[in-house]
């Protein structure tokens, strides 16, 4: 990997409260001049797990890119806090505009290329993408959602069931909601109850993507095989309706699980953010 | 150990010029084929031996001192370990007891410190113990010495500390016939031997007579000379046989004297060689200070008291952790600094 | 030249496999040192494989599909033998050096 990076829990105070965010910005070794781009991971996944291992920060620094990734809360390196209200989406997208800017991001100008900033989600970092598109227009320069849903798969999760199943084992009746919960549990290093917190925000915010579309141009890219991504052309559609340019790339052969590393899936990024 | 892949994942392959008997029965052989020759031989020869260590079985070692065996003796009697220095010791001492005779492996120098316990408090001592009815029949071969640019803990010369532990023998050959012979002997010993292999020179091929290896015992002196006794061991041998010519240049004619055996060290040739020079001038890679250059320096002092012309001088490594492979060069004892040390001893006069 | 082996690194988490996904160099291609090598699927994520030296690509172990266990061969590296299976390089055998020269009367008293 080329160029220094700098790593720290973000400490800078919103609306009274330090989020406890992992928060890092890995400078190119050869600057293109460009917007930083800002990576937001899946749920149950880290800014490690999803763009590091996966070979995302690497590409986008061999483009020349500022990457600032974030660890959501309860995930990563971030810290897990008590409170209910420090996992709901609006909350977190306050704090990923005060990462934004602590981070040196501008508002967008025209004829600046390295004015705003790009946004690349992956799964429920998609959803956080979209809204955080959607409401931020004077930064947000171009979206690139990976496995993107039109709904929150996580607004479905039987929270009940997963307590009992987490109490004494009851087993799972929805196949969704046991998928999920089996997944968060494959990582030591997450937090369980932290990310049921997360679930319960955001069952207190459900995702209306219809409510409020972003503008700017989108890429949405998924796998061929990803089933928690089938709904991705009517979010394109969406998005077209609203006036936005929104292109989509279906990545032969992968689903939500593999699509992340895909070379195909990087280098579309890639191109399409180097406008 | 962090650098676990370079270290555990390597295999290689050798060029095509393996060699074969060439004039006088000498084969022309690198150290590390002479000893994976040598370890063939022993294993062939006694059912009891066992070889093991990090990366020993499967990969044939990082230094592919191993390579082949496992394949040849079975994963019973060539095995890989886990990565756990005093556990590799600690079973090479159950085994002894049990009357096996092995041939464990610390991968680095450096790697042995882990292992001190063992070493010391069991391996040294257990016939001591036991009075005698549990020997221990161990060869620990430890890759030493600097001199390949490698990180923290891969370039160590711990030879005066295990020289100091009563029980323990320790030996160091400087060439791959030495590496050969001595290896062979030290692995059909009833005592635990510490088997110091120069990793600097495991490359270097060199005329391998296998079936002449002289005594395997004692010191060996690898070039005679009039003027000047020039002690050294593992690699610094080739180093001061280097200065040798170079002095000769100067008119000055220095005999190298290979010590070999470290523990116990061989006083009588010691004293025999620096009684005909008068001069003497120890060379090791390890600190200066309380290094086995001072007990060689005191051997020779008792020796030949009477007819030095000079106190005995040391080149040495620095009393500082062994630096990183940039600094590699300054520490390690080089040619002009053992010429400036034989030229200290040259100029010396009494009162 | 010599030849260097290494296998599927310990992706930790416990997992003993990885499927692949796709190479992402080929064999005969020369390589450097931390170049994305191959992508990989485990029961809980994919990864991208950075080499961890430089070389030329001999063989490459598995087509997408295939599994692969921690430990056995990934790909084959051919390197110049000094390079080759060790920690550190093997030292060059240079001809000796010297600045100091000596001066002594030898008076055989």
């Amino acid at each position: 990997m080329s160029g220094r990076h700098t790593g720290g829990q973000h400490s800078h105070t919103v609306e009274g409260t330090d989020p406890q965010l992992y928060v890092q910005v890995h400078d190119p070794a050869s600057d293109a001049g460009l917007r930083p781009v800002l990576l937001l991971h899946g749920f149950s996944s880290s800014s490690k797990l999803n763009w590091e291992d996966t070979g995302w920060v690497a590409a986008l620094l061999e483009a020349g890119r500022r990457v600032i990734t974030v660890d959501l809360p309860g995930h990563g390196r971030s810290g897990a806090p008590e409170d209910r209200d420090s996992y709901a989406p609006s909350r977190i997208r306050a704090d990923l505009l005060q990462i934004a800017f602590d981070a040196g991001v501008r508002p967008l100008q025209d004829g600046d290329p390295s004015s705003g900033l790009d946004v690349v989600g992956y799964s429920m970092g998609s959803r956080l993408a979209w809204e955080f598109g959607a409401t931020q227009p004077e930064i947000v320069h171009r979206l690139v959602l990976g496995g993107p849903n039109i709904a929150d798969p996580l607004a479905a999760f039987d929270l009940v069931a997963a307590q009992d199943y987490l109490a004494d084992g009851t087993p799972i009746a929805d196949e969704s909601t046991a998928g999920l919960l089996k997944m968060a549990q494959l990582l030591p290093s997450n937090n369980i109850f932290a990310l049921l917190s997360l679930i319960e925000a955001i069952k207190a915010e459900p995702y209306d993507p219809a409510e409020a579309v972003p503008h700017m141009p989108m890429l949405l890219v998924a796998g061929e095989k990803d089933d928690r991504a089938a709904t991705m052309p009517q979010l394109a559609e969406l998005g077209i309706k609203a006036g936005s340019m929104a292109e989509q790339l279906v990545l032969p052969g992968r689903n939500h699980t593999n699509a992340i590393t895909s070379r195909a899936f990087k280098q579309g990024a890639i191109n399409f953010l180097a406008v | 150990m962090s650098n676990a892949i370079v270290e555990s994942g390597a295999t290689v392959r050798h060029g095509a010029e393996e060699g074969g008997p060439g004039e006088n029965g000498r084969e022309q052989l690198s150290m590390q084929q002479a000893l994976n020759r040598a370890l063939d031989e022993v294993l062939a020869e006694s059912p009891k031996t066992l070889v093991f260590g990090e990366d020993c079985g499967r990969l044939g070692g990082v230094f592919r001192i191993t390579d082949g065996l496992q394949a040849k003796y079975g994963e019973t009697r060539v095995f890989d370990t886990p990565l756990a220095e005093s556990g590799i010791l600690g079973m090479a001492v159950g085994l002894a007891m049990a009357g096996f005779q092995p041939i464990p492996e610390v991968q680095f120098d450096g790697f042995a410190y882990p292992a001190i316990n063992q070493i010391v408090c069991q391996i040294g001592r257990m016939n001591y113990r036991s009075r005698g009815t549990l020997p221990m029949p161990i060869t620990l071969r430890v890759p030493s010495f600097g001199g390949i640019r490698a990180p923290e803990h891969h370039g160590e010369s711990l030879e005066a500390l295990f020289a100091h532990v009563p029980g323990l023998k320790v030996v160091s050959p400087s060439n791959p016939h030495e590496a050969y012979h001595l290896l062979k002997y030290a692995a059909t010993r009833p005592d635990p031997v510490i088997f110091m292999e120069p990793k600097s020179r495991y490359w270097q091929k060199d005329g391998v007579d296998v079936s002449h290896g002289g005594s395997p015992t004692g010191a060996k002196v690898m070039r005679p000379g009039r003027h000047l006794t020039l002690v050294a061991w593992g690699a610094m041998v080739g180093r001061c046989l280097q200065v040798a010519d170079l002095a000769a240049e100067d008119g000055v004619d220095v005999e190298v004297l290979d010590l070999r055996w470290l523990k116990p060290i061989d006083a009588e040739t010691l004293a025999t060689s620096v009684r005909k020079t008068r001069r003497a001038v120890v060379v090791h890679e390890a600190p200066l200070t309380s290094g086995l250059g001072a007990e060689v320096a005191q051997l020779i002092t008792q020796g030949c008291f009477d007819t030095l012309k000079a106190p005995v001088e040391r080149v040495t490594g620095f009393d500082v952790p062994y630096p990183s492979g940039d600094l590699e060069d300054e520490y390690i004892p080089n040619i002009d600094r053992i010429l400036n040390g034989i030229q200290r001893v040259l100029e010396y006069r009494r009162g | 030249m010599a030849e260097i082996s290494f296998p599927l690194p310990d992706l930790g988490e416990g997992l003993i496999e990885a499927t692949v996904l796709e190479w992402l160099v080929s064999e005969g291609q020369q390589v450097e040192r931390n170049q994305p090598l191959v992508e990989v699927e485990t029961s809980k994520s994919a990864v991208e494989l950075p080499s961890p030296q430089a070389g030329k690509v001999v063989r490459t172990f598995g087509r997408p599909g295939d599994r692969i266990n921690v430990g056995e061969p990934l790909i084959v590296f051919e390197v110049p033998d000094d390079t080759a299976g060790i920690v550190g390089t093997v030292p060059k055998d240079e001809a000796p050096k010297r600045r100091v020269r000596l001066s002594a009367v030898l008076d055989e008293d």
